[in-house]
């Protein structure tokens, strides 16, 4: 019992965290029709600036700096890159942000070099929260699943509920008329994308500190990121919330189970030819954990190619 | 991305009195790039420093040896790649040591080459790719392997942890999910009544791919494990000891990389008190051991870390068998080469290291240390560092040659 509630809080939060990285990604996508291929790089640079910033500040007022800084720099892309190349079409686009991720990648090497570097939970946040059984749950773990919960929503309010909102959803609409109508489109996607690099900025600065931060750190969750997006739905913020969970839980429960088809084949009497077999039918369900958030990202492009939650077709 | 490196400038001078001889070409085909580029460049490091000093001591034939540089860029696919640009560029030595896989690849390649090519003979030297199979069934006469394996470092942590009473009884073995994961929870399993130990849980798991590894750390406390054995590393390793801290485990860590830098930074004091199946430690080697440490770092700038000792060490096996093969027609017989490294020998601070003609697998001391505040030798910026806790001599780490070999020699 203990062990299913570990497991499925452990989902929970790393969902959560998975869903602060690619809220950015999906807001991007959907208010602008980028896709973002250096949103990860964004993340990494969070946390590095939070690395950097932590000892001249301390660890709150750093990650605060470091989500800011992040969408400095995303503003600043979009002002100065993706908007000379809006106009040649989203494949401009989207090799332009492929060639930044390289570039922030190596950038990194260059200043601090290959290895990861001592980017940790400060001592007064490093401790468990409670005890369960024989296991602790760790006080930082709950901390990411707040601030991630806390963003979902101030996110979904100001989208939904504000003046700033209805400008930005009906600029993505009719940019045009918008325009005509006395807005700043321009400045608007310029705030969009800064808005989505600082998320991914946030989550960068607070989770570089409790796993690790190092210039593999964006590889690591970028392609995780876009599984995520695809599950939910492109652009679709509640479907990024929903795959993310659904991801975090799946990978979490899978380690604890230690079946494989051979035991599936069992029930059918076939179980001993399994075993003789071997290879594929032997693998454990424990052993791929991984590998299943990529298994879900194939059924739902099968079964239901515009995600979870999406739209578009 | 080739760099050519003439270290020895004094040595080149002696090029005008053999004319016609052909310089010894190492080729270092290495990931230099990418996301496991850390390890790759860590043997690169070591490999320089081991030809500089090859060509300070007059290189070969007359000759400075020249390094060549290629980057594989962290797949077999490139490495098979690159190693066809290295043959062509008249490489004879291939040198490699990150990652089973790609070493896997390279001495097929090599053994098909060499069998289609005779006279053109290759050598593979392999630095540090510990899968069991390439002295097993992959085995063959061109390829050495220069560094542990599994069995050996399995071994040697079991006996150093026990005699350090440092070894619970309930072990758990965590591993990633490819041939050296794999080699490594065999040996565990198989080490079990040497050690006095019960594997109460064997697990596998993705490479490289698991960033939150608290659903894993939750699986070892409910074990019940005191002691945790695995052959992780880079990301595996240290994300699992930040897991392991966060969920307060208390267990132990029996490894084989904990070495790699950022580790202990970012372990912190969790670290303390894990163990370690290394080729190297200074403060283990005595004299010796702080003579080559300072040595190396007035040539590279800082202490040798993680395998650069260990790459060292091969490319002096390497050295020791170019200098007992003379030039044919001045350049290098690559098949005399390759008998002479099978019975290659050397001293190293750690003890005596020596070419098993058998499978190809270097007889090495390996040494047991641990994490800890008084080690000699302090890591990564922090006050802690490995503590030696015993010295393997080669006779006492070594494990039978692999009846899977079958070494076929040229007549």
């Amino acid at each position: 019992m203990d062990t299913l509630l570990f497991g499925l809080l452990n989902g929970l939060i790393y969902g959560l965290l998975l869903f602060m990285v690619s809220a950015g990604l999906t807001l991007i996508f959907g208010m602008m029709g980028v896709l973002n291929f250096a949103h990860a790089s964004f993340y990494m640079l969070g946390a590095y600036f939070a690395y950097t910033l932590q000892g001249l500040l301390g660890f709150g007022p750093a990650v605060v700096a470091a989500t800011l800084l992040a969408g400095g720099v995303g503003a600043l892309v979009e002002r100065f890159f993706l908007r000379r190349v809006h106009h040649h079409g989203h494949a401009h686009e989207l090799l332009l942000t492929f060639g930044l991720s390289f570039i922030v990648a190596e950038t990194i090497k260059l200043l601090f070099g290959n290895f990861p570097v001592d980017y940790h939970v400060p001592a007064s946040l490093d401790g468990p929260a409670f005890t369960l059984g024989s296991q602790q749950y760790p006080t930082y773990r709950l901390l990411m699943g707040a601030v991630a919960l806390a963003m979902f929503g101030l996110l979904y309010l100001l989208l939904t509920r504000t003046r700033v909102g209805i400008i930005v959803r009906s600029a993505i609409y009719k940019p045009r008329m918008v325009e005509a109508l006395g807005h700043n489109v321009q400045l608007v996607f310029m705030g969009v994308f800064g808005v989505g690099a600082a998320l991914a900025g946030l989550a960068g600065a607070i989770a570089g500190a409790f796993y690790t931060t190092s210039p593999n750190m964006a590889l690591e969750v970028g392609v995780m990121v876009f599984v995520v997006v695809v599950v939910g739905g492109l652009g679709s913020l509640g479907g990024a919330m929903l795959a993310s969970l659904l991801i975090g839980v799946i990978t979490s429960l899978a380690v604890s189970v230690d079946r494989s088809l051979a035991d599936a084949l069992t029930l059918v009497g076939a179980g001993a030819w399994a075993e003789s077999v071997g290879g594929l039918l032997t693998l454990k369900l424990s052993s791929l954990a991984a590998t299943l958030p990529f298994a879900l990202m194939l059924l739902v492009l099968l079964v239901r190619p515009q995600g979870l939650l999406g739209d578009k077709t | 991305m080739n760099s050519l490196r003439l270290a020895a400038l004094p040595a080149a001078l002696l090029i005008s009195t053999a004319a016609q001889a052909a310089p010894v070409k190492i080729g270092l085909l290495e990931t230099l790039s990418g996301p496991q580029a850390s390890t790759g460049q860590t043997f690169r490091a070591g490999v320089r420093y081991a030809v500089d000093k090859i060509n300070a001591a007059g290189g070969w034939n007359g000759e400075p040896v020249q390094l060549v540089e290629y980057d594989n860029q962290g797949g077999p696919a490139g490495a098979s790649d690159k190693l066809k640009a290295a043959i062509a560029d008249g490489v004879q030595l291939v040198v490699q040591g990150a990652s089973s896989a790609i070493a896997g690849q390279i001495t097929e390649d090599v053994r098909k080459h060499n069998l289609r090519n005779p006279g053109k003979e290759i050598v593979f030297i392999n630095v540090g790719a510990e899968a069991l199979e390439l002295t097993g069934e992959k085995c063959n006469f061109h390829h050495f392997r220069i560094t542990g394996n599994a069995q050996v470092r399995t071994k040697a942590l079991v006996q150093g942890m026990k005699q350090a009473k440092a070894l619970g009884s309930k072990v758990y073995a965590i591993n990633q999910n490819y041939s050296w994961g794999q080699d490594m929870e065999k040996a565990i399993v198989d080490n079990a009544a040497a050690g006095g130990y019960q594997v109460v849980e064997k697990r596998l798991h993705d490479v490289n791919k698991i960033q939150d590894f608290a659903p894993y750390v939750a699986k070892i406390v409910a074990s019940g494990a005191d002691t945790v054995m695995t052959g992780n590393w880079s990301n595996d390793l240290l994300l699992m000891m930040k897991a392991a801290k966060a969920a307060g485990l208390k267990a132990d860590f029996g490894t084989v990389f904990l070495d790699q830098p950022g580790n202990i930074s970012n372990a912190g004091e969790t670290a303390i008190g894990h163990f370690i199946a290394h080729v190297f430690n200074g403060e283990a080697g005595g004299a010796e051991g702080a003579k080559f440490v300072s040595d190396y770092a007035a040539k590279t700038g800082r202490a040798p870390v993680f395998v650069e000792a260990q790459a060292v060490f091969a490319l002096d096996m390497v050295a020791d068998a170019l200098k007992r093969t003379k030039a044919t027609a001045g350049a290098l017989d690559v098949n005399a080469f390759a008998r002479a490294m099978e019975t290659a020998k050397i001293k190293t601070p750690m003890g005596e290291m020596s070419m098993r003609a058998a499978d190809h697998q270097v007889l090495l001391p390996l040494v047991v240390s641990t994490v800890t505040k008084d080690a000699k030798y302090k890591v990564d910026g922090t006050d802690m560092g490995f503590k030696p806790v015993k010295v393997f001599s080669a006779e006492e780490s070594a494990m039978p040659v692999q009846s899977s070999c079958k070494m076929q020699r040229p007549s």
